[in-house]
């Protein structure tokens, strides 16, 4: 279907509309679904979790825990031989052989209070037999290590991902291009670096939380706070072996997902117990110590970088491996090792680039989406690289990236032509923003003060055929209501999904509504409310959907009037007409049509406009090669810097300016452009100085908010500046293209930059604590 | 486990409440009282999700016995607004977009109204330090801490 | 972690004397605890490692809600007083300002609301912010246990992380602080992962004021949080100092013997070389700050 990029532009676009969500949040009255009331006969559900890494099941005895008064149902692996996953089916609901992670979900009780089932949990017992972990992505890849999928090779896989069966090795994604191993030989500056990047998870503050039912009919109603209902719909489906039509997804406002929430993941657990709970609606809400590492985080990454240029600091060649920790189930992580692989040279042009990424099984948890889907892990690591091999070549590290940085037209690693592109902007404001070249004296003796600048890129990562649709209808009162399938998630989809639904169909903002709660049963299908897609390929099927219930209204306005639709408009909801200058209001005709002269009856009818957009052009990329005409829509592209002190004492580091450049093509809604840039820039922040998931042995020590420290008001930076850059996207809604997740992709390298220069230190990885940037300081001599 | 009846005022309406020992404030708000407003992030006390006002002070209700509330006045979010219109603390956070997924929205709103009443003009780190307490993952604090000053100005303008 | 959706079932008693809750307690050593502001138990409770059969509210009890300055004898400072009301006493901060800074370094604002000083000391962590300071003000804890009331000296108290001197049967009322030394002056500094509301990853208190019996002509007092089972005063620092004229190496000097004196561990919150370096720099900051107070 037609983009609507060439739509002329009310003034609603581009303006700050409130958020249509706003008013419930702060009054107490939004409801998320854990505050969906169910009654009396609710169950509460509680999981047996692997206390192993790895180990085989023996046996499970459930005997006793049937036996406990108030409980209703308990459930298994072996009541659930159906795989599940989303682009590759590599776990079951409940594990029926064998534990891959410590949290593997074992068994599940559902009991008329949470306390019961718990206490049930206890009373299932399990034999393991424990067997040898992976704890490492690299280690994994041996031909020692243990094998945690010897069934690799049967499992359902998606046509793009390229699993290595008999090894640890889920996905394989290669780029080759050009001849690497020639032009080392012909670059003046070589920097080869080893990167590791602990796991972190999403920390929504709204921790999953699911209710299933199964209804008299024998069909699932699943309510959950979700990013993916249509998503989650299909898999359990799937693996459950029933139609998707026999499962309804009922999402309401999600309170923060960043990925945790996309796919599925504890969602299938509750909807197994609810089949055997007798008719009675099950809850499972996830402890926050559950959350930090049973549902969804976001993997670890050790890679190897290795880039060269020649002396007037033109980039030759790159060389990355990169081995994915993906936890002990990579059904959507593959996609992440595949996305980092065509992304792996940065947002610059490099003639001969050879890279390998690899997904690695690990008894780890199971790595998934998270904002930024690869991006930050690969980030961090080579823009760090790139100031590196501008130092080297005596560069200035912002001059580097402008004589590299991908243009309008530039060609891509994997062979394709960057469509126009605002990078340059993005670098050029940044720079300018944050005082790059001028250094200002630290506000102590015993500080140290330093500049840091990171670029990033990315593309949706999806299916090349991830799809959207919607619907436009009208009420006598004129109001609008849009129905879509995507999700408000924070982000503040629905506002914009407003705006466009109302300068598309010519209404004010205020007359237009969105259909909520998403619910699978009557919102118009989406793909999943993840890869920053929804402005642009939402807003697309939305801005179909207006014009096709517009053209509905004025082909009958203009039978009436004896006039030609093209001489019409609807203008603040009344139809005009630019040459009888009659006009009508919307509300007037929307549900019963005009009437025809003499009594002779009526014409129109209930206006129902529907719209879908699919990308058509997606292309495939070579198995061995990593090429392709068109493999991903669209890029957002752009910069960060920050200004910060380093306490010479401690080594704490503290943030005093930050600033975002995006190009987001065209801002529907600038505020809240903006406000993406502030909140991914704390959460890239908090990334950096605080976050890691502290496994040992397979185990998240101390999963709680007391030791896994997150950006709180005290932390945040005092300056944070967010600029908007507007290079149109082609086939976007007005131009527009998504800033979701990019906002925290370069936090990470634009720090470490940023500690480079202030005290000349660089670490391995994040968290760049104040105890690791201490110890650097005094092995380097800094401090003593 | 012994059942307790206690009395409380709630958003200044009176309750009687028959609640276990082991119920906290959060819960007996949310599964007792149907007042949903107050979030439940982490029952530890540590994410101020679940921030109400206890006796005109802000706790982590997670962390409070409801049998402890006996003859306690408590304010939730949901009493915030009067009848005609909304607390300065939620205008604002409007007005500055200070709200993205909305789940800390009740507690943050708890807390910045209870700093008012005890400081009338809090400078910018005196808000940090009040709020430290009421995480939030979505919006990096920025539009809620100007929406917290621009609520003071309100505040003292109207009196 | 065996940490429960819902806290764990447990009955609760208020008892109305103090007689009343002390029998109480001494009848059921194992299964009954005390309870003031319920931040510490109620999570550890949640988190399985304490399952009291009995948490007995001794909040309300003569004498547990007393906030008392009296200017011969002192800082009464009843159990069940929050954090945020001795931060909020102006006699507090006239008179013992780091108490009060202490306080203020505790986690938030709503967890202060119900989190007490005597709670903190009871719970002996070593990390515990205000232990520190009642330490160096030589606080003394007035208890009431079966066979009436006595009291406890801080430092004395602390037997190992979470172990104190106290039996069952014990409540403690209050926490008294005698009147501080004249023209004295404190800080407390804390290290934490990010920049308010962590747990310590260490804490220096210190406290300075002239004192003619030592030879330097000012005694200092100081206490060390998280770096060793029970928060620790470092006798070898403060004897140094009150032996020594009072110059930056000397102090350079009692910052060293105070980080030798610790033993510390690596955790999750930092390693024991990180610690012992740590111990060393702020324990130097705080003594230079005391100082420079001392001596305008």
């Amino acid at each position: 279907m037609k983009s609507a990029g060439s739509q002329p532009t009310p003034s609603l676009i581009g303006e700050n509309a409130p958020r249509i969500d706003a008013r419930q949040k702060v009054t107490g009255a939004a409801v998320y679904a854990d505050d969906i009331q169910f009654g009396d006969s609710l169950l509460h559900a509680r999981i047996k979790r692997s206390p192993h890494p790895h180990a085989l099941i023996r046996k499970i005895d459930t005997g006793r825990a049937r036996a406990l008064p108030g409980v209703k149902a308990v459930v298994i692996g072996e009541d659930f031989p159906g795989h599940i996953g989303l682009y590759l089916q590599d776990r079951y609901i409940f594990c029926r052989d064998r534990v891959r992670y410590v949290g593997d979900p074992v068994a599940g009780v559902a009991a008329i209070s949470p306390e019961i089932a718990q206490k049930a949990l206890d009373l299932i017992d399990v034999d393991y037999e424990i067997l040898e972990p992976v704890l490492d992505p690299e280690l994994g890849t041996s031909p020692n290590a243990a094998l945690l999928h010897p069934d690799l090779g049967q499992y359902v896989v998606a046509n793009f991902i390229f699993p290595k069966p008999g090894t640890n090795i889920s996905n394989h994604f290669k780029i080759r291009r050009g001849d690497v191993d020639s032009a080392w030989g012909q670059c003046a500056a070589i920097v080869e670096r080893k990167y590791r990047i602990p796991h972190i998870q999403h920390v929504p503050i709204e921790p999953h939380v699911a209710v299933a039912k199964v209804e008299e009919s024998g069909e699932i109603t699943l309510w959950g706070s979700s990013q993916s209902p249509f998503a989650q719909r299909n898999l359990i489906a799937q693996s459950m072996g029933i139609s998707q039509s026999r499962v309804r997804v009922i999402a309401p406002l999600v309170g923060g997902g960043f990925g945790s929430k996309a796919g599925v993941s504890m969602e299938a657990l509750v909807v197994a117990i609810a089949t055997k709970a007798r008719g009675r609606a099950v809850k499972l809400l996830l402890t926050r110590e559950e959350e930090f590492y049973t549902a969804f985080v976001r993997q670890g990454l050790v890679a190897h970088f290795k880039m060269g240029c020649d002396a007037k600091g033109r980039l030759l060649a790159m060389e990355n491996i990169f081995y994915w920790d993906g936890g002990a189930y990579t059904e959507y992580g593959v996609n992440v090792t595949r996305a980092a692989g065509y992304s792996s040279s940065g947002p610059y042009e490099v003639p001969n680039i050879k890279t390998d990424s690899y997904c690695v099984y690990t008894n780890h948890p199971v790595g998934g989406p998270m904002r930024g889907f690869g991006m930050p892990e690969m980030h961090a690591g080579l823009e760090q690289c790139i100031d590196e091999l501008a130092l080297q070549v005596g560069m200035d590290a912002v001059e580097f990236r402008r004589l590299n940085c991908l243009k309008t037209g530039s060609t891509l690693v994997t062979g394709s032509k960057m469509h126009p592109t605002g990078l340059p902007i993005c670098i050029e404001k940044t720079a300018e923003a944050i005082g790059w070249g001028m250094k200002s004296p630290p506000s102590a003796p015993n500080k140290r003060r330093g500049k840091g600048l990171a670029l990033m890129w990315k593309a949706p990562a999806m299916p090349p055929n991830a799809g959207s649709s919607a619907w436009v209808e009208l009420a006598e009162d004129g109001t609008v209501t849009v129905g879509v399938g995507g999700q408000e998630i924070g982000q503040g989809v629905f506002t914009v999904a407003a705006q466009m639904a109302a300068a598309a169909l010519g209404v004010p903002y205020e007359s237009v509504r969105i259909a909520t709660p998403i619910d699978t049963r009557y919102s118009p299908y989406e793909w999943q409310t993840v890869a920053s897609r929804l402005t642009w390929s939402m807003g697309n099927a939305i801005v179909n959907a207006a014009r096709d219930a517009k053209r509905q209204i004025l082909d009958t306005v203009a039978e009436a009037w004896g006039e030609t639709p093209e001489d019409l408009e609807i203008i603040q909801g009344v139809v005009i007409s630019y040459k009888s200058e009659k006009e009508i209001p919307l509300k007037n005709l929307a549900i019963y049509g005009l009437p025809k002269p003499n009594d002779q009856g009526w014409r129109g009818g209930p206006v129902i406009g529907r719209g879908n957009f699919m990308p058509t052009y997606v292309t495939g990329l070579d198995a061995e090669t990593g090429q392709g005409e068109r493999a991903v829509v669209h890029y957002t592209t752009g910069a960060q810097a920050v200004e910060l002190e380093v306490d010479l004492d401690t080594g704490r580091i503290e943030i005093l300016r930050g600033v975002s450049a995006f190009d987001v093509g065209k801002a529907i809604n600038p505020g809240q452009v903006e406000a993406q840039m502030e909140g991914g820039f704390v959460q890239g922040m908090s990334s950096a100085l605080f976050e890691s998931l502290n496994l040992k042995d397979g185990v998240v020590r101390s999963p709680s908010f007391v030791d896994y420290r997150i950006a709180t008001t005290a932390d945040a930076p005092k300056d944070l500046q967010a600029i908007i850059v507007e290079v149109a996207q082609d086939d976007g809604p007005w131009g527009a293209r998504g800033i979701g997740e990019h906002s925290m992709v370069p936090t990470i390298p634009a720090i470490g930059n940023a500690i480079f220069d202030a005290v000349g230190v660089r670490l391995e990885g994040p968290p760049f604590t104040a105890e690791k940037v201490y110890l650097a300081m005094l092995e380097a001599g800094i401090v003593k | 486990m012994a059942l307790h009846e206690i009395h409380v005022t709630i958003n200044d309406e009176p309750e009687q409440v028959t609640v276990p020992a082991n119920m906290t404030l959060m819960r007996m708000l949310r599964e007792k009282l149907a007042l949903t407003g107050t979030k439940n992030g982490c029952s530890a006390g540590e994410c101020g999700a679940c921030t109400v006002l206890l006796n005109g002070e802000p706790v982590n209700s997670c962390m409070v016995l409801a049998v402890e509330c006996d003859g306690a006045r408590i304010v939730s979010v949901e009493g915030l607004a009067s009848e005609e219109r909304l607390a300065p603390v939620q205008e604002t956070i409007l007005r500055q977009g200070g709200v993205q997924c909305g789940f800390c929205t009740p507690g943050i709103l708890i807390s910045a109204h209870a700093l008012l009443q005890r400081n009338s003009n809090p400078g910018e780190d005196e808000i940090r330090e009040a709020l430290v307490g009421n995480l939030c993952r979505c919006t990096g604090y920025v539009r809620i801490i100007e929406s917290v000053k621009e609520a003071a100005r309100m505040q003292s303008a109207a009196s | 972690m065996n940490t429960h959706p819902t806290l764990p079932e447990f009955d609760y008693l208020r008892p109305r004397t103090l007689a009343e809750a002390s029998e109480f307690l001494s009848r059921h050593p194992a299964e009954a605890r005390p309870f003031l502001g319920g931040t510490d138990v109620l999570v550890r409770m949640r988190d399985g490692f304490l399952s009291p059969r009995f948490l007995v509210d001794v909040k309300g009890l003569d004498g547990t809600n007393d906030l008392r300055f009296d200017s011969r004898t002192g800082l009464t400072l009843g159990a069940a007083v929050s954090m945020n009301r001795v931060i909020a006493s102006a006699e507090v901060r006239t008179h013992y300002p780091l108490l009060a800074e202490a306080c203020r370094s505790v986690a938030s604002y709503p967890l202060r609301t119900r989190a007490t000083v005597v709670g903190n000391i009871c719970n002996a962590s070593p990390a515990g912010d205000t232990i520190g300071a009642c330490l160096v003000l030589e606080g003394v804890l007035h208890v009431h246990g079966v066979h009436g009331p006595r009291e406890e000296r801080l430092g004395s108290f602390f037997l190992g992380p979470g172990k104190t001197i106290l039996n069952a049967g014990d409540i403690v009322t209050s926490l008294h602080l005698p009147l501080p030394p004249k023209a004295c002056a404190g800080v407390y500094i804390k290290l934490g992962r990010n920049q308010l509301g962590d747990l310590s990853i260490v804490g220096v208190t210190a406290l300075g004021h002239p004192d003619s019996s030592c030879r330097s002509g000012y005694r200092f007092r100081l206490a060390l949080a998280s770096v060793a089972p029970v928060p620790l005063v470092p006798a070898e620092a403060e004897k140094h100092l009150a032996d020594h004229p009072i110059t930056t190496e000397s102090l350079r000097e009692a910052a060293q013997l105070a980080s030798d004196a610790c033993s510390p561990i690596d955790d999750v919150r930092g390693s024991a070389r990180y610690r012992r370096l740590m111990v060393r720099n702020l324990s130097a900051k705080a003594l230079r700050q005391v100082w420079s107070q001392l001596t305008g």
